[in-house]
């Protein structure tokens, strides 16, 4: 559906985006990650056909996103990162809007039930919550009935059931066929919804895979101690290869590679007042280690 | 598609209070107080013209400048700076369909404003019927073409909605009290009819008064100005102007 050749795209020095391969099947759901800057958005607009990259070559359903614009967007719905909406308008007289671009539009008033927006019909939508603006984007990404969307930063600023309730809205449409390329900074939402994921760092892709590949292959084991863990940390730092981060009262302790465990078994059986818990992978910490982000000390 | 564009323009204009009031009853209350205090006897300060048979094509002027000046590159400019024109880039419509719906709505509340005023002028004061009628459509046309042309600059300028609000606001408000359209030019000092007659709009004013009440002076200066406006401005634009 969707294939992405070294795209490239340059703001002045800086590389955006860096000869970035990307594919999507048609009915896949795949996510990229990466912390801000990293290139997410633009990449996507490229794809969207909203910009030109410096190089590279892009086709969307075996259509050229910007020489065959027209055709594009009408099977292909995008959310922008940030919502726009014109003021003085209501949440009803921009679906009517929207509905008339597309053949099949009409049905905007089931899909604005689904999204909890039915009673703000009428409500400006400069008035709407962070939150509802983003659902009405949303749903004017879906009221055409697109094959494909774009979705940039799917649920930034949700709460966590109207989350859930988008969450189970795409995987519904995904699997009547529609194919998600999306973009989110909440790794519970990719584990959620994508078959694949790809990792972007500094315009380049680092990493690709199924949400459990990454897991297996770039999460570390990590221990987390709590109670008194004053008197072993100077212990564990002593090893090479371990990382120490303080999160509030607990040691978060990663270990660079699993041979490590039996040294910092045998450390912590000397302090018995440490309470040690061994943590789940999870796609977070694959993430952390494949961008070099540390977690946040809170 | 259009018609919905359109209608969507129409519901945001019906939203829209300073375009309305500015469009349609800023006008009729002027015509109103200068009429209400003068009336339209003929007097020295319009040669022997009555003050409303003068005033209302000069507020015609005021109608299609703040449609023009005000109203259009407004519409545009909110349109940009939120990024929605950049989000209509990735829909099946064309933007310039906004542009043409916002040249429409702003268009009909012009010829809403005119037509109130004439009313106004005849009902309540005496308002004689315009000279050369048809004359008067076509430069109240070329009139609000130079006054969109200039419009559509001040939208190519402003990069944000107060920028925009600021620049119109600037080159509106001096053209109601410098053209001649509320106070007589022939009152005016050397210093303030230079500014005068560097205003387009007062090119506009001195042109549907002649369309309106009949005169032997030219208007041909007139008209090549606003004629040279229109070219002057499209070409600005069309250099200037960008989506997003």
């Amino acid at each position: 559906m969707i294939q992405a050749a070294q795209v490239t795209v340059r703001y002045g020095q800086l590389v955006a985006v860096d000869h970035v391969d990307l594919s999507v099947a048609q009915g896949e759901v795949v996510g990229v990650v990466g912390p801000n800057g990293a290139g997410k958005t633009t990449l996507l607009e490229c794809i969207e056909g909203l910009r030109r990259p410096d190089s590279g070559q892009i086709t969307v359903d075996g259509l050229h996103p910007q020489s065959d614009r027209a055709a594009m967007a009408l099977r292909a719905g995008v959310q922008l990162q940030h919502t726009a909406f014109p003021p003085r308008t209501t949440v009803e007289d921009i679906c009517k809007l929207f509905a008339g671009f597309y053949p099949k539009g009409a049905g905007y008033a089931e899909l604005l039930e689904r999204f909890g927006l039915s009673e703000h019909r009428r409500q400006l939508v400069v008035k709407l919550s962070g939150g509802q603006q983003q659902r009405l984007s949303l749903a004017l990404a879906l009221l055409g009935e697109p094959k494909v969307v774009f979705l940039d930063e799917l649920t930034t600023g949700l709460d966590p059931a109207a989350r859930r309730v988008i969450w189970e809205e795409l995987r519904q449409r995904n699997e009547a066929g529609l194919t998600i390329l999306l973009t989110s900074h909440h790794m519970d939402e990719i584990e959620f919804l994508c078959d694949h994921v790809a990792v972007l760092v500094k315009g380049q892709i680092m990493a690709r895979g199924t949400p459990a590949q990454l897991v297996a292959s770039h999460s570390r084991e990590s221990l987390e101690i709590s109670g008194d863990h004053g008197s072993v940390r100077p212990a564990l730092e002593a090893i090479s290869g371990v990382q120490l981060t303080t999160t509030g009262k607990r040691l978060l302790v990663q270990l660079d590679d699993p041979a490590l465990r039996a040294k910092v078994d045998e450390i912590l059986a000397r302090h018995e007042s440490a309470a040690v818990r061994p943590l789940n992978p999870s796609l977070e910490d694959a993430y952390l280690n494949l961008t070099g982000e540390q977690a946040h000390v809170l | 598609m259009f018609f919905d564009v359109v209608a969507f323009e129409t519901k945001r204009m019906l939203r829209n209070f300073p375009s309305l009031f500015f469009g349609l009853a800023f006008p009729v209350m002027v015509l109103a107080i200068f009429g209400g205090i003068y009336g339209n006897e003929p007097s020295d300060f319009w040669d022997g013209r009555g003050t409303v048979d003068m005033s209302v094509p000069a507020y015609v002027g005021l109608v299609v400048a703040v449609a023009g000046l005000m109203s259009f590159p407004l519409g545009m400019v909110e349109y940009r700076s939120r990024g929605f024109l950049r989000r209509l880039k990735a829909t099946p419509a064309r933007p310039g369909l906004f542009l043409a719906a916002q040249v429409i709505v702003n268009a009909v509340i012009s010829v809403l404003g005119v037509g109130l005023l004439v009313g106004v002028g005849v009902v309540a004061f005496d308002l004689h019927a315009p000279a050369h009628p048809l004359a008067f459509a076509g430069i109240a046309l070329l009139s609000a073409a130079a006054m969109f042309g200039l419009g559509m600059v001040i939208a190519s300028l402003a990069s944000t909605e107060q920028t925009a609000l600021v620049i119109a606001n600037l080159v509106y408000f001096p053209m109601i009290f410098l053209t001649g359209a509320t106070v007589p030019l022939a009152l005016m000092p050397d210093a303030m009819r230079a500014i005068s007659d560097a205003l387009p709009l007062s090119y506009a004013v001195e042109a549907l008064q002649w369309a309106w009440v009949g005169g032997g002076e030219s208007i041909t200066v007139a008209l090549y100005v606003l004629g040279g406006t229109v070219a002057v401005s499209a070409a600005i634009a069309a250099w200037l102007f960008r989506w997003e």
